[in-house]
């Protein structure tokens, strides 16, 4: 078995998934189900957010992938200058 | 044809059932909490299969076997390596 750090690290992602992937569930697919009266309906935001909120995060990412692409493609291109 | 071409193939077939239903092009009148399932599909499919994919990573870096001695030896002959290569001229 891994030890210490690793094995700390790898359960905490299990963990967090678990936890986005039982929220998630339950706001798309358990709400509609439940009447608009009860009490379980304060626990989440309104609905639209459940397509705006993975895809703003998913935007952002790609943002931070195209930001880093960029600077090591910049960092290549100052490396080879200095060296001609 | 090629792993390209079924992929995106299926995804095709996938999205226009996906929209044929959304905007009621069927005519089918869907109950009102199956519309609302219905349209956060995608969104919701991508959502778990991040967390799939974020849970296994997580479970086999907890699960991974550790190879204490195989390291050791390994970090030993990194350095005898480097001091043998720097002997022989080339910089790190």
């Amino acid at each position: 078995m891994a030890t210490g750090t690793d094995q700390v690290v790898g359960l905490g992602l299990v963990a967090v998934s678990l936890i986005i992937f039982t929220y998630y569930t339950a706001w798309v697919i358990l709400l509609p189900f439940i009447d608009s009266e009860h009490v379980i309906h304060k626990f989440f935001l309104p609905r639209a957010y459940a397509v705006a909120i993975p895809l703003a995060a998913g935007l952002l990412l790609l943002l931070c992938v195209g930001l880093f692409i960029t600077y090591i493609m910049l960092k290549k291109q100052r490396v080879t200058k200095k060296a001609q | 044809m090629t792993k390209l071409a079924q992929w995106l193939w299926a995804l095709a077939l996938l999205g226009s059932a996906w929209a044929a239903l959304t905007m009621g092009a069927l005519g089918l009148e869907l109950p009102s909490p199956c519309r609302e399932i219905l349209w956060p599909l995608p969104a919701y499919l991508l959502v778990s299969a991040g967390c799939y994919a974020l849970g296994t990573v997580g479970y086999r870096v907890a699960t991974f076997h550790d190879c204490e001695d195989a390291a050791r030896e390994l970090q030993s002959q990194i350095q005898e390596a480097r001091a043998d290569l720097t002997r022989r001229g080339l910089r790190f």
